[in-house]
C-alpha cells in the first residue's frame, strides 16, 4: 500500500513542482510589473507583497480568479487561460506554504470560432477603426458599448447590412438642430435619447417640451461602416451568427 | 471664458500675461495657462498665521484618496472624487447644493479608479468617469445633459485620471492606460451637443509621419497615455499636451525601429495642437526611446519671460525622469534643460540641444538601481509659478528603483510594462522629497524646503506671497514664498494627495484643500518607511478663512 502510494504520489509531487514553476513564469510577466506586485511576490511596489501572507487556498484562488472589484485587481479568471490560471495560483499557493491539491487541471473546454468568425470578432472589435468599430455601439460577449438593443436578427449579407437602419429610429428636432435619435426612455421630466448624427453616439436628456420626435430618419448602417470592406462585413457576419449560436 | 472682464481690465493697463486667477478658480491649473497663481492676497505672509478652518465637507468616498482639484465660480464649488462622484457646494459655507451620484465599479478598473478633476464650461461640469465616459452635468442643477463613451475600459484597459480641459466651445480630455497594451489619444468634444470634434492619436498610424519610429506592429499598443491635464494659449490657439512613455514601459527592443527623427513618436513629447482641428503643430520629444517610464504627461506651464535680454513665449515642462524643458511655445524651439533632482544616473546629461547623453537602460536578467524610480522625479501633482517672485515652484522626489526588463508579448488592455520595479532609497541616502523654488529658464535653485517622505500634493501661490501645500502625513501648511520659511501649518487629519485653491465670495478670501490618503503612490509607502502603514484614508475639503472683524 505504501509503495503504491508513493508511486502515485510521486509524478503527482513532480507535476506540482511543474506547475508553479510555470507559475512563476506567468507571475513575473503578469503580477510582478511596474505598478502591481513585486518580483516573487515579495514587497516594494505599489501593490500588497503575497508571499508568506498565510493566505487561504480559497482566498488565493478566489481573489486570482473575481478579481477584487473597484481596484486594480483584476479578475484572472476572465484573462488567462484556465491551464495558467491554475498554475498562477498554485504559485502565489507555494509562497503562503500551501501544497497545491490538484495539479492536474482539467481540459479546457475551447469555444473555437472559425476562420471567418474569429477574423470577424477581430474587425468587430477593432481599436485602430476608434469610434468607427462595430463596438461602439454594439455589445457582444460583454465587451462592447451597447447602446443598440442587442443583435436579435443578423442580416443576411453585407448589403443588407449596409441598408439596415436600426430599429425604432427616430428623427429629433431640439433647440433648432434635426437630427436621427434611438430613444432610450421618455418620461414625464424628461426624455433621453441616443443622438446619432456621428459616432460614438451621444446619450442626450431633454426636457420633454424642448424635443418633438418623428419616427423613421434616413440613418442607415452604410454611413457609419466606411471604414469596412464587403469581405470584412461578411465576417463580421459570420462572428455574429456564431455568437448567437447556442 | 469668464475670465474674459478680468482680463479685459489688466489687458487696459499693460499687454503683460495674465495667468493669476482672482475670485474664482476658473480651470484645473488656475487659468489655462496652468499658473496654480492666484493674485489675491487678503490672506499674506504677514497674517497667514491667523488662519483658521471655516468648514469642512466630507464626501464619503475615500477609495484611492481625495487626488482632485476644486473649480470654483460664482461662490459655488465644484468637487469631484476617485469614484466619479461630484458634488456642487456653496464656496462661502460647504453647503451641498447638489450631487451627482455614478454608479461605483462593480468590475476592476485599470490602475485603479482615480479622479483629479472636473472641467466647468458652457453651463456644464464636465466629469470624466473611471470607465470612459464624459459626462456634462448642468451647472445648477446637478442633471445630466449628455454622455458620451469615449472607449470601452475592459478591451483598452484604460481609464480617464486628468481633469479635462475647457477651450473655446469644445472640452478635451485624455486618458490613461499607457502601462497598458494601448493606443493613447486625446479628444475634443462639442460642448453643446457632446459630438466629437477631433481626436488626436499620440502614435502615429500608418502613412502617418512619424509611423517609421516604430518597429513592426509595435504602434498599435505603444502607450502614449494623455492622462493628466494640457494648456491652451488663446493668442496662438494652441492646445499643449503631455504624452506618456511608450508600451512595453521598460522594454524598447520591440518597439525601436531605429528610423526617422525621435523614436516611438510622440511619446514622452509634449504635443502643441491647433484647438480647432487636433492637428500637430509642432511636438518635442524629451526622451527619445523611453524604457523608464519617464512619461512627459505632466503640466505645461505657459509663461511669457526674457531669455537672454529678448522677451519670449515660453512653455516650462518637467518630466518624470527629472529634468525640466524651456521651450518656445510658438515653434517648440528648445531653448533649455536642467535637473531638479538631485539623484540622476539614468543619464550623464544634456547636450546643449537637449539631448541626452550616457544614457543606462534597464536589462533582462539583472536589476539595476535608477534615479528617479517610475514615480518620476516629481508625481503629477501641479507645480506653480508665481509672477511677483518670478519662480517656479516645484515638489520634488528622491526615490529609486531596482528595475529590470522583462520581455512581454502585448495582449490588447491588458499590463504591457515589460519590467519589474522595487521602489528603494538612494545611494546618497533614505528616499525623500524637497519643495524648491526655481529661477524657470536658467534652472537656478532659489531655496529649497526638505521634506522626510514623499511630497504628493500640488502647490498653490498667491499674490499674497504665500505658497500652500500639504504633506502625507495631513499637515496642511503654508512657507514664505520668497524664502520658503514655515509660516503656518494645520492638521486635517489624512495625507495629501490632492491640489489646493484659492478664492473669493464676498470680500472674502478662502482657501480650500482637498485632503484624503491613498494612490498608488501612497501604496510603497510602508516599505520605504514602516511607521507610515498606519496613515488612514480619507476624503474632505477643508476650507481656511482669516478670523473675520467684529
Amino acid at each position: 500500500m505504501t509503495r503504491l502510494a508513493l508511486v502515485c504520489l510521486l509524478p503527482a509531487l513532480a507535476g506540482a513542482q511543474d506547475m508553479i514553476g510555470r507559475g512563476a513564469d506567468i507571475f513575473a510577466k503578469s503580477c510582478a510589473t511596474g505598478y502591481c506586485h513585486g518580483p516573487k511576490g515579495g514587497s516594494g511596489s505599489t501593490a500588497p507583497r503575497l508571499a508568506a501572507r498565510g493566505f487561504s487556498e480559497d482566498y488565493i484562488s478566489q481573489t486570482i480568479r473575481r478579481g477584487v472589484p473597484g481596484t486594480a485587481m483584476p479578475a484572472f479568471g476572465d484573462i488567462l487561460p484556465r491551464e495558467q490560471l491554475a498554475a498562477v495560483i498554485a504559485y502565489v499557493d507555494s509562497l503562503n506554504g500551501i501544497t497545491p491539491r490538484n495539479p492536474q487541471p482539467e481540459a479546457e473546454p475551447e469555444k473555437k470560432l472559425p476562420p471567418e468568425a474569429a477574423q470577424g470578432r477581430e474587425l468587430f472589435f477593432d481599436s485602430l477603426r476608434g469610434f468607427g468599430r462595430c463596438s461602439t455601439c454594439h455589445q457582444v460577449d460583454g465587451f462592447g458599448i451597447p447602446v443598440a438593443s442587442p443583435i436579435a436578427k443578423i442580416p443576411a449579407d453585407a448589403a443588407a447590412l449596409r441598408q439596415l437602419a436600426t430599429p425604432e429610429i427616430h428623427t429629433a428636432t431640439a433647440n433648432g438642430e434635426t437630427f436621427p435619435a434611438l430613444i432610450v426612455s421618455q418620461g414625464k421630466n424628461q426624455t433621453k435619447l441616443y443622438d446619432l448624427t456621428s459616432p460614438p453616439p451621444v446619450l442626450r436628456t431633454f426636457a420633454p417640451a424642448v424635443v418633438t420626435l418623428k419616427e423613421g430618419s434616413d440613418w442607415r448602417h452604410a454611413g457609419v461602416l466606411p471604414a469596412y470592406s464587403d469581405a470584412e462585413l461578411q465576417n463580421i457576419l459570420a462572428f455574429l451568427r456564431a455568437a448567437a449560436a447556442p | 471664458m469668464r475670465i474674459l472682464p478680468a482680463l479685459l481690465v489688466f489687458a487696459g493697463a499693460a499687454l503683460a500675461q495674465d495667468g493669476a486667477t482672482r475670485a474664482d478658480w476658473n480651470y484645473h491649473g488656475g487659468t489655462q495657462y496652468a499658473w496654480r497663481y492666484s493674485a489675491l492676497d487678503q490672506i499674506n505672509r504677514n497674517n497667514v498665521s491667523k488662519l483658521a478652518p471655516v468648514w469642512a465637507f466630507q464626501t464619503g468616498d475615500y477609495e484611492m484618496g481625495l487626488q482632485s482639484t476644486p473649480i470654483v465660480i460664482g461662490g459655488k464649488l465644484y468637487l469631484s472624487t476617485s469614484r466619479s462622484q461630484v458634488f456642487a457646494l456653496d464656496a462661502a459655507t460647504g453647503r451641498l447644493i447638489w450631487q451627482f451620484k455614478y454608479p461605483l465599479p462593480r468590475a476592476t478598473v485599470p490602475y485603479g479608479p482615480q479622479n483629479r478633476g472636473i472641467a466647468v464650461g458652457g453651463g456644464y461640469v464636465l466629469l470624466a468617469t473611471y470607465d470612459d465616459y464624459l459626462i456634462a452635468i448642468d451647472e445648477n442643477t446637478g442633471q445630466e445633459a449628455w454622455r458620451v463613451s469615449l472607449d470601452d475600459m475592459r478591451q483598452c484597459g484604460c481609464t480617464v485620471t486628468g481633469a479635462p480641459l475647457v477651450v473655446k466651445d469644445k472640452v478635451i480630455v485624455g486618458g490613461a492606460g499607457g502601462d497598458s497594451a494601448h493606443r493613447g489619444y486625446l479628444t475634443a468634444i462639442y460642448l453643446k451637443t457632446g459630438r466629437v470634434a477631433w481626436r488626436f492619436y499620440t502614435i502615429p498610424g500608418p502613412g502617418e509621419k512619424g509611423h517609421e519610429t516604430w518597429k513592426g506592429d509595435s504602434w498599435k499598443f505603444g502607450g502614449g497615455a494623455t492622462w493628466m491635464t494640457g494648456s491652451f494659449d488663446p493668442a496662438l490657439n494652441l492646445v499643449y499636451w503631455g504624452v506618456g512613455n511608450a508600451a512595453a514601459d521598460n522594454d524598447a527592443r520591440a518597439r525601436y525601429s531605429g528610423v526617422g527623427e525621435g523614436a516611438n513618436l510622440y511619446t514622452a513629447s509634449v504635443v502643441a495642437l491647433d484647438a480647432d482641428t487636433g492637428k500637430l503643430k509642432w511636438y518635442h520629444q524629451e526622451i527619445p526611446k523611453d524604457v523608464w517610464d519617464f512619461d512627459s504627461s505632466y503640466e505645461c506651464v505657459l509663461i511669457d519671460r526674457e531669455v537672454r535680454g529678448q522677451m519670449r513665449k515660453l512653455l516650462v515642462h518637467i518630466n518624470k525622469g527629472g529634468y525640466a524643458f524651456v521651450l518656445d511655445r510658438v515653434t517648440g524651439e528648445y531653448i533649455n534643460g536642467y535637473p531638479i533632482v538631485d539623484n540622476h544616473n539614468w543619464t550623464t546629461g544634456l547636450t546643449e540641444d537637449g539631448k541626452f547623453v550616457g544614457r543606462v537602460e534597464p536589462v533582462e536578467g539583472k536589476t539595476t538601481l535608477f534615479c528617479p524610480s517610475p514615480f518620476g522625479g516629481k508625481s503629477w501633482n501641479e507645480t506653480t509659478y508665481s509672477p511677483r517672485t518670478g519662480f517656479l515652484y516645484t515638489p520634488t522626489l528622491e526615490v529609486c528603483a531596482d528595475e529590470a526588463a522583462v520581455s512581454e508579448e502585448p495582449h490588447e488592455g491588458r499590463n504591457f510594462i515589460g519590467g519589474t520595479w522595487k521602489f528603494t532609497n538612494t545611494p546618497s541616502g533614505p528616499a525623500h522629497s524637497h519643495l524648491d523654488a526655481y529661477d524657470p529658464v536658467t534652472g537656478k535653485r532659489q531655496w529649497s524646503y526638505p521634506y522626510k517622505y514623499m511630497l504628493l500634493a500640488s502647490l498653490l501661490a498667491t499674490g499674497g506671497d504665500v505658497l500652500f501645500t500639504g504633506d502625507p502625513e495631513g499637515f496642511f501648511f503654508a512657507l514664505d514664498a520668497r524664502t520658503g520659511t514655515k509660516l503656518w501649518s494645520f492638521q486635517t487629519g489624512s495625507g495629501h494627495r490632492g491640489s489646493s485653491v484659492t478664492y473669493m465670495v464676498n470680500g472674502r478670501q478662502y482657501v480650500a484643500t482637498p485632503s484624503g490618503w491613498g494612490s498608488l503612490a501612497s501604496g510603497s509607502f510602508p516599505d520605504l518607511w514602516p511607521e507610515t502603514a498606519t496613515f488612514r484614508g480619507g476624503s474632505t475639503l477643508t476650507v481656511f478663512a482669516l478670523p473675520e472683524a467684529r
